[in-house]
């Protein structure tokens, strides 16, 4: 563990969070002010060059993303930052903004000048309540302090940047959905094309960008490209948050580069299983990746690693689980979580994830008939790929990659007619918000 | 125009540039269902009912958000297409209640007809359904002045969201809770409050919402006929079509039975408003004019038609056919084309110079409050022809927009200058604005002779001394000239009742008995000598203007659809009731093959 966090150094120290501390002991700013003197598309060349991918759940390349904004037109272009960070098993966003809010801050002025936008709405989180203060009040000081507002050190170059808090929807971090929420409408995804990068907020050139995306850019932009993709594996480069949770001694927000395998984050970051009772799966980034099982712990922590194992890096939220597990009690917990967070607005979607809680209710319950096994799976299936946007496919796979790795256990449930892995752990009667 | 080429289902299909996949296979006649598509309002992509493959593409798309480009290799039949699209299905109908034998819907249901056709022959749910307001029609709930709401049939949609925010200007209807609680509202549950409502019923794809109008009232095997006509209440003139009963005793005796919007891009597009939609009752009402009657001290008496004319010709006669202002008309701009043409010939005839003089053009004129978005704005002028009567020289003063003035002839009936006025007024009641004046010139005496040619027993025709019984808009073939200046045909939906005459034939009659010449015994025979007589004008097309008769629908349900009615009207014009009657669409291409629909029993 010779890595030095970089995102989240000394955010244990007292007033982390300033604009002083920032400043003076982070180099504050001064990527920024190494921006402005270059050109915007040598910035998006950089940030290309250096192999940046977005954090927040596809890994999509940041500087090609920019580059797809259109600039060829007379519209405002905009940033858009989302920090709706609602994914299960995902926390990392939150300590950024919390800890080392200016380094966002930062990241979305340089965002901005490298797009050709004035403009930065971060989104954020509904519950994120303090937080939003903590932000809110920061953005004030760099106001003050002429890093943000008119005529950024004395460049000519404005930018605003304001918070934007949701009204507590998983659905709004999905990019359309947060523009929609953002013009004052209901979170639902739009269709695409056209995409953001062309028609976006207020139907204007936007780049929807992660917060520890955004995080990365004065980085870059501060000590090069080279720096930043020699960090980790070719393709996968630069400092990684990982939110580790579930079975662990030590859950909570790690920082390392990709070439960390999971069994590394496990073991050492997050100090081994829970009582030291052994592994039994892990769900390698955040509740809607397919689980990867004991032997893939070995597996790279990157995107193309975790890719390659049978699953996806995501948000980067490890869910670890232990033996005591029930994958029929998992599975229908989360389903709980997506019928609820369903926007709604596509048939496969609002339909289908109501069904899919239903029966995995009666299964784990012991009500389950043997052909509800097929029916899960067949209804599973008629999500997948059918809906509007990826919340369909991420709703179907707790379903169908525990099916898959552990049908005996759904059978067990049927044949049994009960829970055949009851841990003492799990609530009496969970409590579910809503429905 | 630019078109590219795509293939569809193996078979190359040409469009212009910008279709969508959707829009390519409707006009093909390959057969995509769809719900949330409507061709008037924006794409949506939410029901996912039109998924197909396209060759290079990774997963399924939905048809009606593809834009079609050139080599574009598309299948609407591919296995995995058939599997995918019938999970579809199966989701919709999960927590539809299938109440189809109580719905209005039933029968004419996009839901019923593609489920049909594309989804799976059972349902693998059993888990109860969602239900909102109880079961089957007591889950109808209200929903504005006009409309009720069935929750437990929507099928979310949002084509009325979307009517209502971009046709309406009004996005008085929302979704409220989200994921399966989704249901459709209106702020503090109030309903719906527009002109425009009625077109939720026809945009709805299933029975969720329906007019009240319309609720209960029939199936739509039950009338099986159609008709094109124009809406006559304001000087828009939207294009619609009049539904009749095929079993009339099932509706207390009227044939009548609902009043649809029919496509038509130059004037109203898919929409009409609620006044023309619901407003038809009075037509077969019974205040209906059946025949001629005469008064008889303190009664009209009906009469037949050979005395009624040889009094009205004595009585026109002795108040003297000459001279300024003996006798004068007042015409109602609800009067059509033929019936200005015929007028105008007989006041030639019979006045000469002073003909025109003596006839007074009015109409009604309203404020139809509407938000400043919407997409169709009701005309104020309540009339449909004051273009018309213009156009034929008759003097209609401040014109469409502004009210007509009387007082000139008001003036003339209460000094007793004027010996007789005849009204004529095929409209509804209040047509004329107020003509109370006249009905107590009449009463007291100043006036010594009403005339009154209209289709309802008004408090106007209860004073006069001879009530001619003319006919309605749907009850004749006439031509109308709307605000634009465009020369629309009404067809003849109903033939009106009892004695009554098509107005036209009360003027010729009236004229001959006065001894002019009016060479006419049929309404063709009119629009031919108009057409003669204004060449290098739209009236010189007068007499190739198309009138449709009821039609009994080969297949009624490709008949009976009123939300897809604009399909028919592009794309089926081999098909009754729409045979080559739809006069703006003649110049499209016939269609190559018909949607197939699978026989129903
Ligand atoms: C249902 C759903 C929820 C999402 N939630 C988030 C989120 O909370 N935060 C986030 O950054 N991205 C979220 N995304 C991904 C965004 O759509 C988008 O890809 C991302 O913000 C792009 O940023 P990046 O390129 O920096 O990764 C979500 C996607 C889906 C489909
Ligand atoms: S898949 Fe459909 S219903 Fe689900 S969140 Fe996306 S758009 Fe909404
Ligand atoms: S009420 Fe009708 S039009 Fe509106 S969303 Fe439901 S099914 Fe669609
Ligand atoms: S018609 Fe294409 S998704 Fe609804």
């Amino acid at each position: 563990m010779a890595y030095e966090p970089i995102l989240t150094s000394q955010i244990d120290q007292p007033g982390s969070s300033t604009l002083d501390f920032y400043v003076q002991r982070r180099r504050g700013y001064e990527g920024l002010r190494k921006a402005l003197t270059l050109q915007p598309n040598d910035l998006i060349e950089q940030v290309k060059a250096s192999g940046l991918r977005g954090r927040g759940g596809a890994g999509f390349p940041t500087g090609l993303k920019w580059q797809f904004v259109l600039k060829d037109t007379p519209k405002p272009k905009y940033i858009c930052c989302n920090a709706d960070e609602s994914e299960p098993g995902t926390f990392k966003d939150h300590v950024l903004m919390e800890r080392n809010p200016h380094l966002l801050i930062e990241g979305c002025a340089i965002s901005c000048y490298a797009i050709g936008a004035k403009v930065a709405y971060i989104y954020i989180r509904g519950e994120f309540y303090h937080v939003q203060q903590i932000l809110e009040a920061e953005i004030e000081k760099a106001y003050k302090a002429g890093f943000l507002g008119k005529n950024i050190l004395g460049t000519g170059f404005d930018c605003d940047v304001f918070v934007h808090r949701g009204a507590g929807a998983y659905e709004a971090g999905e990019e359309t959905a947060l523009i929609e929420s953002l013009e004052g409408k209901r979170a639902q995804p739009r269709i695409k094309p056209p995409f953001p990068a062309v028609a976006g907020l207020y139907q204007c050139p936007t780049a929807v960008n992660n917060v520890e995306t955004l995080c990365n850019v004065p980085l870059i932009v501060l000590n090069g490209p080279e720096w930043f993709s020699a960090i980790g594996p070719e393709k996968n480069g630069g400092p990684k948050l990982f939110c580790i949770s579930g079975h662990v001694k030590k859950p909570g927000v790690y920082e390392a580069p990709m070439s960390t395998t999971l069994r590394e984050l496990v073991y050492d970051y997050a100090g081994g299983m829970l009582d030291d009772r052994p592994f039994k799966a892990i769900i390698p980034g955040g509740s809607s990746v397919p689980l990867l099982l004991p032997d893939q712990l070995d597996t790279p922590a990157s995107f193309d690693g975790v890719q390659k194992a049978g699953s996806l890096l995501g948000s980067a939220g490890l869910i670890v689980l232990n033996d005591t597990v029930c994958m029929v009690w998992l599975a229908m917990n989360l389903l709980h979580f997506y019928r609820h967070e369903s926007c709604g607005k596509c048939t496969p979607c609002r339909e289908g994830t109501n069904w899919l809680s239903q029966l995995l209710e009666r299964i784990e319950s012991g009500e389950g008939r043997p052909k509800d096994l097929d029916l899960l799976f067949g209804v599973s299936n008629n999500i997948v790929g059918k809906t509007l946007c990826a919340f369909g496919d991420a709703a179907a796979t707790p379903v169908l990659s525990t099916m898959k790795l552990f049908r005996a256990e759904y059978e067990a449930h049927v044949r049994e007619g009960r829970c055949t892995l009851p841990a003492e752990w799990r609530a009496k009667h969970p409590v579910f918000a809503g429905h | 125009m630019e078109t590219v080429t795509l293939t569809i289902d193996g078979r190359p299909i040409a469009v212009p540039k910008g279709r969508t996949v959707l829009q390519a296979a409707i006009e093909a006649g390959i057969s995509v269902p769809y719900y949330c598509y409507h061709p008037g309002i924006s794409i949506d992509g939410s029901c996912r009912v039109c998924i197909v493959k396209i060759d290079k593409m990774p997963k399924l798309q939905t048809s009606c958000s593809t834009v079609c480009t050139d080599g574009m290799v598309v299948h609407t039949q591919a296995p995995d297409v058939v599997e995918a699209r019938a999970g579809v299905f199966e989701f919709l109908l999960v927590n539809h209640p299938l109440d189809c034998p109580v719905c209005d819907k039933g029968g004419e249901c996009p839901l019923q007809d593609f489920s049909y056709t594309f989804g799976p022959a059972e349902s693998r749910m059993d888990f109860p359904r969602r239900v909102f307001d109880g079961e089957g029609v007591k889950a109808d709930v209200d929903f504005g002045p006009t409309l009720m709401l069935n929750r437990n049939r929507c099928i979310l949609c949002t084509r009325c969201v979307r009517f209502m925010k971009e046709i309406d200007g009004d996005a008085q209807i929302g979704i409220v809770d989200r994921g399966h609680g989704s249901e459709i509202a209106t702020f503090q549950e109030q309903g719906v409050h527009s002109l425009l409502s009625g077109n939720l019923m026809d945009v709805c794809p299933v029975g969720a919402i329906l007019t009240r109008d319309y609720r209960f009232k029939s199936r739509p095997w039950d009338n099986p006929a159609v008709v094109d006509t124009v809406c006559t209440f304001c000087s828009k003139g939207c294009n619609t079509s009049a539904w009749l009963k095929g079993k009339p005793e099932w509706a207390k005796g009227s044939r009548l039975i609902r009043m649809t919007p029919r496509y038509n891009p130059d004037v109203n597009g898919y929409w009409m408003c609620d006044i023309g939609r619901f407003n038809y009752h009075w037509i077969e009402g019974d205040q209906r004019l059946r025949r001629p009657m005469l008064r008889n001290g303190a009664a009209l008496e009906p009469s037949a038609w050979h005395d009624v004319q040889s009094r009205l010709r004595d009585r026109l006669q002795a108040a003297g056919t000459t001279g300024t202002s003996a006798v004068q008309f007042l015409v109602s701009a609800h009067a059509s084309v033929e019936e200005f043409f015929v007028l105008k010939q007989l006041l030639d005839g019979v006045l000469g110079n002073d003909g025109m003089a003596a006839t007074t053009v009015t109409w009604t004129s309203s404020e139809k409050p509407q938000p400043d978005g919407a997409k169709l704005k009701v005309s104020k002028a309540n009339a449909p022809n004051i273009n018309g009567a213009r156009d034929l020289g008759f003097h209609v003063g401040a014109g469409n927009e502004g009210a007509p003035d009387l007082s000139r002839l008001r003036a003339a009936v209460e000094n007793g200058q004027v010996k007789a006025v005849y009204v004529i007024d095929p409209g509804p009641d209040g047509s004329l604005g107020d003509v109370s004046w006249l009905i107590a010139a009449r009463q007291n005496g100043t006036l010594p002779l009403l005339v009154v040619q209209g289709v309802l027993m008004t408090e106007l025709a209860a004073a006069a001394d001879i009530v001619l019984a003319g006919a309605a808009y749907v009850e004749k073939d006439a031509m109308y000239v709307n605000d634009q200046g465009r020369l629309q045909a009404a067809s003849l939906a109903v033939a009106p009742p009892g004695e009554a005459l098509d107005d036209w034939r009360i003027l010729v009659n009236l004229g001959r008995s006065l001894g002019l010449t009016l060479p006419y015994d049929s309404a063709e025979d009119v629009r031919r000598t108009l057409a003669a007589a204004m060449p290098g004008t739209p009236y010189a097309e007068a007499d190739r203007q198309v009138f449709t008769r009821p039609v009994p629908a080969r297949n009624w349900l490709q008949a009976s659809n009123p939300s897809e009615r604009w399909k028919w009207d592009f794309l089926y014009q081999d098909l009754p009731p729409v045979k080559g009657h739809s006069v703006q669409m003649e110049g499209i291409p016939a269609p190559i093959a018909v949607i197939p629909l699978k026989p129903v029993g």
